[in-house]
């Protein structure tokens, strides 16, 4: 059976039966009061972190200083949590082809742009942003940092007691010593529940979020399927057995994905409220940087994820770049079969808009590898559209 | 057992090999190939190497200015040696390969093992190198956790199927214009024994 088969029974009968979600009620919306300073050492000293950690990253090269695409993402977060919390947040899209947001504790919210490459909607870019907003708004990083010490504390004091247990002997000391082992173990996964508990927490506010947003909450979970059915992609193409997405290990620091997205699930469902996507939004904001995120999504060699993102992007309906992407990524990978699907790619995307040089280079660069000798004449086109391009003269002596 | 523990302790050597200076205007084999060089200045060559058929040499420290030589990788094989295999694995080289593919593979492979997607390659031009139909490349990156600005040269060419390839990198700051002409140097009086 494929992975991804057993994946969506294993959901299927947990949404069924109820077993893998407890369904807590979506809680109400805390309130709020704007211009929060920290309080206490704690807070403040993990502000002064990330204040550092900030004034250091603003300038970092992986961030993308583009200020209408940083008030696209404002304008969601607003949208999101609303025209009042939105207030603390300072956005930053960092270039990461990876599926990830966070939120720092002092507002500072990183965006990867493989999250905008992969959300189909503004609906579903929303529920992440919300949940990270929920860590922030919950307070998480001073909770998380106050359980880790206190844990960090009675690990290290069992310890002391079961060395000194072990070093003065007695009848009792193996009693001891196994009682220390004990408590420090239990300390240590202590902390990595408790961060499972603050995703719960998150999850459970991101929809509270959604709930009072115009935004339709189904495509909450939604974008957890797409992430299991990208990693079973990946796995299934790298032949290797696909992660076991049921449960959560000794040190998983989230919940299994299959209880999330069975609770998120649950939760959309109970709350049936209808609401918007977005989409026409997302894709007219995202447009100009769609070519380059797909560009380095394909650099990161893993032909089957991406071959999925692109065919999910696509839908039933293939537009001309991402047409040419899928040929690229046949291209790069280069086996006999993958050579002529890219020829077949470019020349769609000729097809569709014959003034596009890059894809008569691809068609050319393609059939050249797989000793067509049309690839010459695709070339020569290349060249005579774009005499200027920076590998003119490398591609001139190929042809020659 | 001891005399296995000690196999192995030897066995792990040449991974803790010191670096051993690069004498100038000697011509030196260089990555166990049959490629060779002639540096008209001191160079050191690193102990531990990027991959099985390379080798990097450095004058100041290998984060300041680097040239790494790949002396003949074969197909199917990566440029580096793959740090996490299962979950980044890096592209590999083929055969059938056109010229133009080398610096895009050169890319991908820097990308994931630097993992970085700050890296863009500048500009692609035909060259020659030892004695064959190459390609000159230049290229632009930084690593995240450092932010370093870093440039960097290329130049390949296939020999008998096999990637024969030395590129240099160095932060733009200062290193680079001082120590391209040194790398320069050293692709021009590059040669191959057949």
């Amino acid at each position: 059976m494929w992975p991804g088969q057993w994946r969506r029974a294993a959901a299927a009968v947990a949404l069924l039966t109820g077993v893998a979600a407890h369904a807590e009620p979506i809680p109400s919306l805390p309130p709020y009061s704007g211009a929060y300073q920290p309080q206490g050492v704690d807070e403040r000293g993990i502000w002064m972190e990330f204040d550092e950690r900030e004034r250091s990253f603003r300038d970092s090269t992986v961030v993308i200083n583009d200020a209408p695409l940083k008030a696209y993402v404002m304008q969601v977060v607003c949208r999101t949590v609303g025209a009042a919390r939105c207030q603390a947040v300072r956005p930053y899209i960092v270039r990461d082809t990876s599926l990830n947001a966070s939120m720092a504790a002092n507002g500072m919210m990183i965006v990867h742009t493989g999250l905008l490459l992969r959300a189909r909607d503004e609906a579903e870019l929303a529920s992440i942003l919300g949940h990270e907003f929920a860590h922030f708004e919950l307070r998480h990083s001073l909770h998380g940092f106050r359980h880790d010490r206190t844990a960090g504390g009675i690990a290290a004091w069992a310890s002391v007691a079961g060395a000194a247990a072990w070093a003065y002997g007695g009848r009792s000391a193996y009693d001891t010593v196994r009682v220390a082992r004990s408590v420090q173990t239990s300390a240590i996964g202590s902390t990595y529940a408790h961060t499972r508990d603050q995703e719960r927490q998150a999850d459970l506010l991101s929809m509270a979020y959604l709930k009072a947003s115009p935004y339709d909450p189904q495509r909450f979970p939604d974008i957890w399927d797409q992430l299991l059915d990208e990693k079973d992609a990946t796995a299934h193409g790298r032949r290797q057995r696909s992660t076991r997405y049921d449960r959560a290990g000794f040190t998983d620091d989230h919940p299994s994905t299959i209880e999330r997205t069975t609770t998120l699930r649950q939760l959309a469902l109970a709350m049936n409220k209808p609401g918007e996507d977005g989409k026409e939004r997302y894709d007219a904001a995202l447009a100009p940087w769609r070519a380059a995120w797909l560009s380095d999504e394909i650099k990161r060699n893993d032909f089957a994820g991406t071959d999925f993102i692109l065919r999910r992007m696509a839908g039933a309906q293939w537009s001309a770049d991402l047409l040419f992407a899928r040929g690229e990524l046949y291209r790069a990978r280069g086996h006999p079969r993958d050579l002529v699907a890219a020829a077949g790619f470019y020349r769609e995307v000729i097809a569709r808009d014959p003034t596009r040089a890059e894809a008569y280079r691809g068609l050319g660069l393609a059939q050249l590898r797989s000793r067509d000798a049309g690839g010459v004449a695709a070339l020569r086109t290349y060249l005579t559209m774009k005499p200027a391009a920076q590998d003119a003269a490398m591609i001139a002596t190929l042809i020659q | 057992m001891r005399w296995f523990c000690a196999i192995l302790l030897a066995a792990a050597q040449p991974a803790l090999a010191a670096n051993t200076l690069v004498a100038a205007h000697v011509p030196v084999a260089v990555a166990r190939s049959p490629m060779t060089v002639t540096p008209d200045c001191e160079w050191n060559r690193m102990g531990a190497r990027p991959g099985r058929r390379s080798e990097s040499w450095t004058i100041d420290g290998d984060g300041l200015n680097e040239v790494t030589f790949y002396g003949g990788i074969e197909p199917d094989r990566t440029l580096f040696r793959e740090v996490d295999k299962h979950s980044k694995p890096l592209p590999r080289f083929s055969r059938t390969m056109l010229l133009t593919d080398i610096p895009a593979l050169f890319e991908s492979s820097y990308r994931i093992a630097l993992n970085t997607p700050v890296m863009t390659i500048e500009t692609i031009a035909s060259a020659r190198f030892l004695g064959e139909k190459g390609v000159a490349f230049t290229y632009t990156y930084a690593r995240v956790d450092e932010e370093v600005r870093r440039r960097g040269d290329g130049v390949a060419a296939i020999v008998d199927g096999r990637l024969f390839m030395i590129t240099f990198d160095a932060p733009a700051i200062f290193f680079y214009d001082r120590d391209a002409p040194a790398y320069r140097a050293i692709i021009a009086k590059a040669a191959i024994a057949r």
